[in-house]
C-alpha cells in the first residue's frame, strides 16, 4: 500500500514539473519562475551526470563542463550547418560529440587517480576551453553562437518559452530515471565498490580501467544533453559553457545537495541557481554567498542537504 | 600449479626479492614464512599481477602470466586475502560477496537489477566461512575477527583454483584464529593454497610444504620436519617467533 | 623572426617565466608541505594585485605595495589556515573543495569592493623608461621582474638549504607525521607554511599588476598557469618551480608569438602530458600516494 502512494504521489510531482507554466499562469512572475525552473532544471541535469562520477564512482572531476559546452555546441552547431532543427538530430549531435570528447579524454585520465585525476580534468577541460576560445569560425570565439534555434520534433514546435520548458523538465526526468536505474543496476553497484576499493575490485577479477572509462562516457554523454538543452534555453552558446566556472557550479551543486544520493544534485542545482539567479535581485554579493555556503558546507556538512535529511530522519525515528 | 622462476623485484636502491624460485604442486598446500621484510608481501604482489617483477617469470597452470595485470589473473583462478583487509567498507557484508561473485558474470548492465539468486549464493557463502546471519551488516561494523572471515570469503567467491592468504590470522585471539585455521583446513583438496603466516602452530597445522624467505632469498623449503630440523632457518628466523 | 624580435621574445618569455616562479613557489611549497592542492592560490595572487591597486591609488607608491600586499595577503592566510583548512587535515578531496569556496569569496568580494572593471596602474616611478638593447627599445620593468624573480629564487634557495627553517621544510615535505613525532609544532609550521605560500602568491600579484592589469578573473588565469608550473616542474619542489617556470615561461610566449591559434591548447597539453608520464613532474620527489 505504501508502495502506490509514493508511486502515486511521484507521478503527482513530475505531472506537476512538467505543467508547471499552466498552472501558475495566473502568477504574476509566471514567466521569470518557468525560466529560472528551466535553469535550474538544465544544471540538474549537469549535476546529475557530475555525480554519477564523484558520488558513485568515486572519481571527483573538475573538468565536467567540457562535456555540457561541447553538447551546447554541437546542438548549435548541427542546427546551424545541417540546416535542420529536428530535436533527435540536436540531441543526437550532441550526445554523440560529448561522448566522443569524453572517450577521448578519459583514455588518458583515468590512468591517474585522485587529487592527479582531479588536475588532469582540469587541464583537459581547460584545452576544451582554449580550442572553443580560438576556434572563432566554429564557435564564434568570446562572443559565442547567437541566435541557436530552437528545436521541432515530428511537427512539435518548441520555440516558445512554455513549450521549451516541457521539452526541459520531461527530459530532466527522463535523465532522473535514468540516473536511479543505473545506480540499482549491477552496473552502479559495480562503480560503488569501485569508489569504495579499487585494489580489491581488481583482485576480484573487475577491469577497472574499463569501468572507470565507461563511467566517464556515460557521464560525459548525459552532460551534453544538458548542454544541448542550455543552448536551446538560452538560444545561445559561449566559452562560458566550457569554462572552470561551470565545472565548479556543477561541482559545488553536487557537494551541497549530498553527493552519492539521487536526489542530492538536484537539490543543489535548485540552491546554486537559487542564489545566483534569484538572490541578486535582493544583495549584490550573491558569489560570495554561495562561496560561504560551500565552505560551510565542506567543513560542517559533507554529506550534503539530502545527507543531511537522511540523518536526521534516522535520528528522529529512534 | 604455480611456478616462480628467479624473481628479482628491486624498488629504487633496495633488493626486496633477490631471485626467488618457487613451484607449488596442484592441491598442495605451501606456507612461506620470514621475517619481516623478507620479502613475502612482494612475492604474493608479483603473484597476484599488482607488482611487475624486474626480472623472472611467472607460469600459472604451464601459462607465462608474468605480465598480467590484477583482474586477468583474478579471472585465471587466482584468488587473495590481503594481510590487511581489502572490503567494502559501507557496504554489507551480504553486498560485498555478491560483488565478488557478479564479477564472473561483467558489470556492464546498466539497466539490469542484480539478480536476487546472487544474494542467495552471498548468504551461503557467509554461512560457510562462519558469518551466517551477518550479511545485512556494514563490512565495518564487524569485528577483526569477522572482517577476516569477510576477507576469506570475498578470496573463495569465484571458485578459484589458487588461493593466496597473506597472514590470514594477523591480529585475531587464540579463538579467531582456531576458527580460521579450521576453515581453511576444511576446503577443498583441489584447491591450491599458498599462505604466508607467522603463527607457526597454523603453519604446522596447515602446510603440506614450507618455503622459507629471508632477505629476499629462499633459505630452506621442504617438508615442516625438514624446515624444522634445518639449522639455518632455526638461527634465522624460528628463534624469534611470536606464536 | 629578426634577432631583435627573438631577443625580445625571449627576454618576455623569460620575465613571465621568473613571475611564474613566484606565483608557483608558494603553492608548489603548500603543496609540498601539507597536500594540500591550494585552489585559492589565484585568489591570493589577485588579491595583491587589487591591495596594489587601492595603496597606488591613494598615495602612489608602487614599493608600499610591494611590502604590504603580501604582508596582507600571508595574514589572511595565517587566519585561513587554522580556521577552515586544519579540521580537515587528511581529508584531501575536501580541503582542495575548501579552497575554492574561498576563491570565489575573495573574488567576489573584490569585485563588490572595486568595480569589476579593468584597471591598471603605472609603471612604478624610476621603472618606467626602456632601455636599448641589441638596437631596439625594451622596457626596463620587465628586466627588474626578472632581476627580482632570480633574486628570490636565489634567496629562497638559500633559505631551503641553509636554513633551520628551510631544514624543516625540507623534512615537511618528505614527511610531515615524522616531524610530528619529533615534537615540533605542526601546527604552528603548517599555518606559517601557508601563509608564506599565501604571501608569495600576493608578490606575485603585487609585481604583475603594472604589466598584466588588475580585473575580474585573474585569478582563474593565474591559478591555471600556477598548477602547470607546478605540475611540470615537479609538486613540492623548489627545483622543480624553477624548472617548470622557465620551461612554460618561454614556451607560453613563443608559443603566442608562432601558433597563435593553438598556444594555449599547447600549454595545458604539455601539463597533461607530464602528469600522464611523470605524474611527480620533470624534477619532483618520488611520494608514494595510497
Amino acid at each position: 500500500m505504501r508502495r502506490v502512494v509514493a508511486v502515486a504521489g511521484i507521478l503527482a510531482l513530475a505531472v506537476l514539473l512538467v505543467t508547471f507554466p499552466i498552472w501558475t499562469a495566473d502568477w504574476e512572475s509566471s514567466r521569470y519562475a518557468t525560466t529560472i525552473l528551466r535553469d535550474m532544471l538544465v544544471l540538474a541535469i549537469l549535476a546529475l551526470s557530475l555525480d554519477l562520477l564523484v558520488g558513485v564512482a568515486g572519481m571527483p572531476s573538475l573538468g565536467h563542463a567540457a562535456f555540457f559546452g561541447t553538447g551546447a555546441y554541437a546542438a548549435a552547431i548541427a542546427a546551424q550547418r545541417l540546416g535542420n532543427d529536428d530535436l533527435l538530430v540536436g540531441l543526437g549531435a550532441a550526445i554523440a560529440v560529448a561522448a566522443l570528447l569524453a572517450f577521448g579524454i578519459g583514455l588518458f585520465a583515468v590512468r591517474a587517480a585522485g587529487i592527479f585525476f582531479l588536475m588532469l580534468t582540469l587541464a583537459f577541460a581547460q584545452m576544451v576551453f582554449a580550442v572553443a576560445f580560438q576556434a572563432v569560425d566554429l564557435t564564434g570565439g568570446s562572443n559565442g553562437l547567437a541566435g541557436v534555434h530552437r528545436p521541432t520534433l515530428a511537427g512539435l514546435d518548441f520555440n516558445g518559452a512554455d513549450a521549451l520548458y516541457q521539452l526541459v523538465a520531461v527530459l530532466f526526468l527522463l535523465v532522473l530515471v535514468l540516473s536511479w536505474r543505473i545506480r540499482s543496476s549491477t552496473y552502479g553497484r559495480a562503480l560503488a565498490g569501485l569508489r569504495e576499493n579499487e585494489r580489491r575490485m581488481r583482485a576480484l577479477g573487475y577491469d577497472t580501467t574499463r569501468l572507470k572509462l565507461s563511467a566517464f562516457v556515460l557521464a560525459g554523454a548525459i552532460a551534453g544533453v544538458g548542454g544541448a538543452l542550455s543552448a536551446y534555453s538560452l538560444r545561445f552558446v559561449s566559452t562560458n559553457d566550457v569554462g572552470v566556472g561551470r565545472s565548479i557550479e556543477a561541482f559545488v551543486s553536487v557537494l551541497i545537495g549530498g553527493t552519492g544520493t539521487l536526489i542530492g544534485p538536484v537539490v543543489g542545482a535548485v540552491v546554486v541557481l537559487y542564489i545566483e539567479r534569484v538572490l541578486p535581485s535582493s544583495i549584490p554579493f550573491a558569489e560570495t554567498v554561495l562561496g560561504l555556503v560551500f565552505v560551510v558546507f565542506v567543513v560542517a556538512a559533507r554529506q550534503g542537504i539530502v545527507g543531511l535529511a537522511v540523518a536526521t530522519y534516522a535520528r528522529v525515528r529512534r | 600449479m604455480i611456478e616462480a622462476r628467479d624473481l628479482r623485484r628491486e624498488f629504487g636502491g633496495i633488493v626486496a626479492l633477490a631471485g626467488v624460485d618457487l613451484r607449488v604442486e596442484q592441491g598442495e598446500r605451501r606456507a612461506i614464512i620470514g621475517p619481516n621484510g623478507a620479502g613475502k608481501t612482494t612475492l604474493f604482489n608479483i603473484l597476484t599481477g599488482e607488482l611487475a617483477p624486474t626480472s623472472g617469470s611467472v607460469r600459472l597452470g604451464g601459462e607465462d602470466v608474468t605480465a598480467r595485470r590484477p583482474h586477468e589473473l583474478a579471472r585465471r583462478g587466482v584468488a587473495r586475502m590481503y594481510q590487511r583487509n581489502e572490503l567494502f567498507d559501507p557496504l554489507p557484508a551480504r553486498e560485498n560477496v555478491a560483488l565478488a561473485l557478479r564479477a564472473a558474470t561483467g558489470p556492464y548492465r546498466p539497466f539490469t537489477a542484480p539478480a536476487r539468486s546472487v544474494a542467495a549464493v552471498a548468504d551461503a557463502l557467509l554461512e560457510r566461512v562462519g558469518l551466517g546471519g551477518r550479511g545485512d551488516a556494514a563490512a565495518r561494523a564487524l569485528s577483526h575477527g569477522e572482517r577476516r572471515q569477510l576477507e576469506l570469503a570475498l578470496a573463495l567467491a569465484r571458485a578459484p583454483r589458487l588461493l593466496l592468504l597473506d597472514e590470514p590470522t594477523a591480529g585475531m585471539s587464540p579463538a579467531e584464529t582456531a576458527r580460521i585455521s579450521g576453515l581453511i583446513d576444511a576446503l577443498e583438496r583441489t584447491l591450491t593454497i599458498v599462505v604466508v603466516e607467522h603463527d607457526m602452530d597454523v603453519v604446522f597445522r596447515l602446510a603440506d610444504r614450507i618455503t622459507v624467505l629471508h632477505e629476499g632469498r629462499v633459505i630452506a623449503d621442504g617438508t615442516p620436519a625438514e624446515v624444522r630440523a634445518d639449522t639455518q632457518v632455526t638461527e634465522v628466523y624460528l628463534g624469534k617467533v611470536v606464536a | 623572426m629578426s634577432p631583435e624580435v627573438f631577443v625580445q621574445q625571449a627576454l618576455n618569455g623569460i620575465s613571465f617565466g621568473a613571475l611564474l616562479f613566484i606565483l608557483a613557489a608558494g603553492l608548489s611549497l603548500i603543496f609540498g608541505m601539507m597536500d594540500v592542492v591550494n585552489l585559492a592560490h589565484g585568489a591570493f595572487y589577485m588579491l595583491g594585485a587589487y591591495v596594489t591597486l587601492a595603496i597606488v591609488q591613494r598615495t602612489g607608491q608602487f614599493w608600499l605595495a610591494l611590502f604590504v600586499a603580501p604582508a596582507v595577503v600571508g595574514l589572511l592566510g595565517l587566519i585561513l589556515e587554522p580556521l577552515l583548512l586544519r579540521r580537515l587535515r587528511g581529508r584531501h578531496l575536501d580541503q582542495v573543495l575548501l579552497t575554492i569556496g574561498v576563491s570565489l569569496v575573495i573574488a567576489d568580494l573584490l569585485g563588490l569592493t572595486f568595480g569589476r572593471e579593468i584597471h591598471s596602474i603605472p609603471l612604478p616611478a624610476g621603472l618606467d623608461r626602456s632601455t636599448q638593447i641589441l638596437g631596439s627599445d625594451y622596457p626596463v620593468y620587465r628586466l627588474f621582474v626578472i632581476a627580482f624573480g632570480v633574486a628570490l629564487a636565489a634567496a629562497l634557495t638559500l633559505i631551503h638549504r641553509r636554513t633551520r627553517l628551510g631544514a624543516l621544510i625540507r623534512a615537511g615535505v618528505d614527511d610531515a607525521q615524522m616531524l610530528d613525532a619529533l615534537g615540533v609544532d605542526i601546527d604552528r609550521l603548517f599555518s606559517r607554511t601557508f601563509a608564506s605560500g599565501a604571501a608569495l602568491a600576493g608578490l606575485a600579484g603585487v609585481i604583475a599588476a603594472p604589466v598584466f592589469g588588475i580585473f575580474p578573473g585573474m585569478d582563474v588565469d593565474a591559478l591555471i598557469y600556477s598548477l602547470i608550473v607546478v605540475v611540470v616542474g615537479g609538486l613540492g619542489s623548489l627545483s622543480g618551480a624553477i624548472a617548470g617556470a622557465g620551461l612554460v615561461g618561454p614556451a607560453d610566449t613563443f608559443g603566442k608569438v608562432l601558433f597563435p591559434q593553438f598556444a594555449l591548447a599547447l600549454i595545458f597539453a604539455i601539463m597533461a602530458l607530464v602528469l600522464l608520464l611523470r605524474p611527480t613532474g620533470l624534477l619532483g620527489r618520488v611520494r608514494i600516494v595510497r
